[in-house]
C-alpha cells in the first residue's frame, strides 16, 4: 500500500458509498483502526508528520451526535446540560437515577452513557440489557426513567418515525434525504430495522453534513492563507492535520472556528484538539 | 467439499428458510435494482444454489416449498404457527422470481398440499436412503435434527465465507445433549417452540427439557414417571400431559408425506440458458449471469480512469450481444464523435468549447489511482450526440503543453463542468498543472444525493436514465482514439430528475 512515488500510504475517500452520508475510506481503510486496543495504538503511532518541521494535530467533535439529537429534539434538559458544559453522561445519570450530580457513581454514569448511545441508535430495552449485562426489566426501568426526564427526546423520536412513515424518507440537518422503503412494512422485524434507521440516519447523517461543511471551510481558509500545513484525514468526527510548527496556532484557530461554527444550533459544537509526534499522541 | 463420498449425492433445499435467511443477510444494505425492486432474496438464494452446485457437486437435487394453504398440523392445532409475522413484502415479491430461477436451472420444485417442507424433505430423505443416497438437507431449522442418520445430514450454509456446517448423528446429539436423534422431538415437545407456536409444558425451557430427556428418555417416559418429579414441575407436567403429547406430535416431522420419489427427475441437469438469461436480466444480475452461462468472466482490470467500484463496472458486453435487451447502444444512437489530432483542430475545439456555458468532461488515464496515472486522453461534449476526444501524448512535457492549452476553459468560474466522479478528473488535471475553477456538477454525487442507497456508476446511470448502454470498458481498452461518448449524452436535467 505504500506508494512507490511518495513513499507514503494514501487512503481513498469515497463520497458515494455510505448511505448515511458519511465518507468511507479504503486502500487502506483509515476509519476503522481501533482506538483502545494495543494493536490499534501501534498503528496510530505509525502516522507521523512529513518531517521534523511538522507536527500532527488532531481535532475531534465532542459528543457531536448527542448534541445533534439534543438540538434536533430541542429537549430542555439535554440542551441545558450541554449549554452549561456539564459532563453529559453524569448529568444524564443524575436525572435518570434522581440523585445530585455529586452523588453519581461510576456505575450510574456508565449506565447513563449506554442509554445515551442507545438513544442514537434507536435501541430498546433488549439491546440495552444486552449491552450492560442487566435484566430486561431493569433496562426497561432505566429507559422509562430516561424518557420521563428527557421527554423531548421521546416526542422527537415518535415524530421522526411518523414523518418517515408519511414521507418515505428522513432528512438531515442540511436537508439531505435518505429513503426508507421498509418503514411501512407489515413485517415487524423489517419495519423495526427501518425505524431504527429513521432514528439513527438523521443523527449520523447530520454529523456527516457538519464535518463536511467544516472541512470545506477549513480547506478554503488554509488555501487562502497559503499555509504549508495540510488536512490529512477524516475519521468521522475527527480531522487530522500535518501542521508546520510555525503554523500551529494559526491552524488551531482556523480548525476550532470552522469546526465549531459549521452549524448554528441551540447547543454548542465543542472540539477537542491536540498535537503530537504521531496520531496516537495527538488524539 | 463434503468428505464422505458416494456417487449418489442428494441435496434437498428448504426454500423458505433459505430465502428468509438470504433476505435478512442483506437487510442493512439491501440490493435494489434500477426498477426499485429489492433483489436481496433472489441474489442470496441464487448464490446459495450456485455455491452448492460448484462446491458440493451433488448428483441429485430438489427445492422444497411450504404450501400456500394451512397444513395438517393446523387442522390438528389451530394455533400452530398462528403467531407468525406477516411475510415481508419484498420476500413475497421475490417468490415468483426464485421459482423461475430454480426452474431455469432445471431443478425440480416440490410443494405438497397440506405438508410442510420439513415433511416433504423428511420423506424424500428417508426414501433416498433406501435407494443408497447420501442426503444433505439444506436448512437453518434446528427441527431437522430428528431426521439425521448415517446417510442423512443437515447442511447449514456457511456465513460470510465460512465453510458450511454439516451435522450428522454425533453432532446433533452433542448439540442437543441427547443419545438418539429422535429425542430432538421429545425436547421440542417438552419445551415447545415459540417460533412455531408449539405450546410445550409450562415452565420447561431448553435446559430442563434436555435434562428430562436425558433422565426419562422421551416425553412418554416423562409422563409415566411423574412421581419422580417434585413441586411445581410435577404439577405442571401432570396437568399438561395432553399438551405435551400434542406438542410432540406437532414437532414430529412426517416421513411418509404423499410425495413420489423419482430418482430420474432429481438428477442435476444443465441450465436452460435462455430462461436463466431472461430472469437474471430482469433482476439485473449481470455478474451472476456470466458465472452461470459460463463466459468465464474476466475480472475487471482498472486500466482506465473511470474509477467506479468494480461491481458498478460490470460490463455491458453481454447486453450488446443480446438482441432482447431494451437498451440502446452506440449502434442505434446517432452520434458524431470526433477524434481531435492536429494543433489546428485543437484550437478550433477550444474555441468551440469556450462558447458554451456548460461542458461535459472526462479523462481517460492509465491507472485507477490518480497518483499513479498518466493522462491518455480527454473527452469533451457540449451537446447530446456530439463529442470530441483528444489523445494526450505519452511524453510528459508534450502532454503538459497540450493540456495547458485547455486551461482557459477550466479556469473560467462562469462555466459549469459536468463530470462523473469529478474528484478523479480534478486530481488528474491538477497533476497536469490545472486548478479547476469552474462550477462543478458531478453526476455521481448528484445521484447519491437523490438515492443514497443505490448504485451510482456511470454505466448504471446511463442505463437507468438514458436507456443507453455504453460501450464496455473491456472492449475499449487498448483502443485509443475512440471515446465512449455516453458523457456526451449526460445532461444535468435528465440526471437530476
Amino acid at each position: 500500500m505504500i506508494n512507490p512515488i511518495t513513499g507514503r500510504v494514501h487512503t481513498n475517500y469515497m463520497q458515494t458509498v455510505a448511505a448515511t452520508g458519511r465518507l468511507s475510506s479504503n486502500n487502506p481503510n483509515l476509519q476503522n483502526i481501533p482506538i483502545r486496543t494495543l494493536r490499534g495504538k501501534e498503528i496510530r503511532k505509525a502516522f507521523i508528520p512529513r518531517s521534523e518541521e511538522f507536527t500532527i494535530l488532531s481535532s475531534d467533535y465532542s459528543q457531536v451526535e448527542l448534541r445533534i439529537i439534543a438540538a434536533l429534539s430541542n429537549d430542555e434538559n439535554m440542551c441545558e446540560a450541554f449549554m452549561h458544559g456539564e459532563d453529559i453522561h453524569k448529568a444524564t445519570a443524575a436525572k435518570v437515577f434522581g440523585v445530585p450530580i455529586a452523588e453519581v457513581t461510576k456505575d450510574m454514569r456508565s449506565k447513563a452513557k449506554a442509554v445515551n448511545f442507545g438513544i442514537i441508535y434507536g435501541q430498546g430495552a433488549f439491546g440495552l440489557a444486552q449491552n450492560l449485562g442487566i435484566s430486561r426489566g431493569e433496562a426497561k426501568e432505566i429507559i422509562d426513567s430516561y424518557f420521563r426526564q428527557f421527554s423531548g427526546l421521546k416526542t422527537y423520536q415518535q415524530l421522526t418515525i411518523e414523518n418517515a412513515r408519511k414521507n418515505g424518507y428522513i432528512e438531515t440537518i442540511r436537508g439531505r434525504r435518505r429513503y426508507l422503503a421498509d418503514i411501512n412494512s407489515a413485517n415487524a422485524v423489517v419495519r423495526g430495522f427501518a425505524e431504527r434507521n429513521a432514528i439513527n440516519a438523521p443523527i449520523q447523517g447530520s454529523a456527516a453534513d457538519i464535518i463536511k461543511v467544516a472541512m470545506i471551510d477549513i480547506h478554503k481558509e488554509m488555501t487562502h492563507q497559503k499555509l504549508q500545513s495540510k488536512m490529512m484525514m477524516q475519521v468521522h468526527d475527527e480531522l487530522v492535520f500535518d501542521v508546520h510548527h510555525s503554523e500551529v496556532d494559526i491552524v488551531r484557530a482556523i480548525v476550532s472556528e470552522k469546526m465549531s461554527g459549521a452549524e448554528k444550533m441551540r447547543v454548542p459544537l465543542v472540539v477537542d484538539m491536540n498535537t503530537g509526534n504521531n496520531w496516537l499522541e495527538a488524539h | 467439499m463434503i468428505s464422505k463420498e458416494s456417487d449418489k449425492k442428494l441435496f434437498l433445499l428448504d426454500a423458505y428458510a433459505l430465502i428468509f435467511r438470504a433476505y435478512y443477510a442483506f437487510i442493512k444494505n439491501p440490493r435494489i435494482n434500477s426498477k426499485g425492486l429489492n433483489t436481496s432474496a433472489m441474489f442470496g438464494f441464487t448464490n446459495v444454489l450456485l455455491d452448492i452446485l460448484k462446491n458440493e457437486k451433488p448428483s441429485h437435487m430438489a427445492v422444497v416449498f411450504d404450501p400456500h394453504e394451512d397444513t395438517f398440523r393446523v387442522d390438528e392445532f389451530p394455533e400452530y404457527k398462528a403467531n407468525r409475522e406477516e411475510t415481508p413484502e419484498d420476500i413475497k415479491l421475490a417468490f415468483p422470481y426464485i421459482v423461475r430461477i430454480i426452474e431455469a436451472m432445471n431443478i425440480p420444485v416440490y410443494q405438497i398440499s397440506k405438508f410442510e417442507a420439513d415433511d416433504v424433505i423428511g420423506t424424500l430423505a428417508k426414501r433416498a436412503e433406501e435407494h443408497g443416497f447420501l442426503t444433505y438437507m439444506m436448512t437453518s431449522d434446528k427441527d431437522y435434527g430428528q431426521l439425521v442418520s448415517d446417510n442423512i445430514f443437515i447442511y447449514r450454509p456457511g456465513r460470510g465465507g465460512n465453510e458450511a456446517d454439516i451435522l450428522g448423528v454425533p453432532e446433533v446429539c452433542e448439540k442437543f445433549g441427547i443419545e438418539r436423534v429422535e429425542q430432538v422431538i421429545d425436547i421440542l415437545g417438552m419445551m415447545g417452540d415459540a417460533v412455531d407456536n408449539i405450546p410445550g409444558i409450562p415452565g420447561i425451557g431448553e435446559k430442563t427439557a434436555t435434562k428430562l430427556a436425558q433422565e426419562f428418555g422421551s416425553v412418554e417416559g416423562l409422563l409415566a414417571n411423574t412421581d419422580k418429579l417434585k413441586g411445581k414441575q410435577k404439577e405442571n407436567v401432570e396437568n399438561n400431559k395432553e399438551i405435551a403429547l400434542l406438542s410432540k406430535r406437532l414437532a414430529t416431522i412426517v416421513v411418509d408425506a404423499p410425495v413420489p420419489f423419482e430418482e430420474e427427475k432429481l438428477k442435476v441437469q444443465s441450465v436452460n440458458k435462455e430462461l436463466i438469461r431472461e430472469v437474471f436480466e430482469e433482476l439485473e444480475f449481470r455478474t451472476i449471469l456470466k458465472r452461470v452461462i459460463g463466459d468465464s468472466p474476466a475480472p475487471f482490470e482498472g486500466k482506465q480512469g473511470e474509477l467506479f467500484a468494480p461491481d458498478e463496472v460490470e460490463s455491458a458486453a453481454e447486453k450488446e450481444a443480446n438482441p432482447a435487451s431494451q437498451l440502446k447502444t452506440i449502434q442505434d444512437v446517432p452520434h458524431q464523435y470526433h477524434l481531435v489530432k492536429s494543433d489546428e483542430e485543437i484550437d478550433v475545439l477550444i474555441k468551440k468549447l469556450m462558447t458554451s456555458s456548460v461542458f461535459c468532461f472526462d479523462t481517460e488515464t492509465s491507472d485507477i489511482e490518480p497518483i499513479n496515472a498518466d493522462l491518455v486522453g480527454m473527452s469533451f461534449s457540449i451537446q447530446a450526440g456530439e463529442a470530441w476526444y483528444v489523445a494526450v501524448p505519452k511524453e510528459k512535457d508534450a502532454a503538459m503543453l497540450l493540456v495547458k492549452k485547455f486551461e482557459p476553459l477550466f479556469t473560467d468560474p462562469q462555466k459549469e463542468l459536468i463530470a462523473q466522479n469529478y474528484k478523479y478528473d480534478f486530481k488528474m488535471l491538477r497533476k497536469y498543472g490545472i486548478e479547476v475553477q469552474n462550477r462543478v456538477f458531478d453526476t455521481m454525487v448528484a445521484h447519491y444525493l437523490i438515492n443514497p442507497d443505490g448504485k451510482h456508476g456511470m454505466d448504471f446511470l446511463s442505463e437507468v436514465y438514458l436507456k443507453y448502454s455504453p460501450i464496455s470498458i473491456d472492449t475499449l481498452i487498448g483502443k485509443k482514439g475512440k471515446t465512449q461518448g455516453s458523457m456526451a449524452d449526460l445532461n444535468p436535467e435528465e440526471i437530476s430528475d
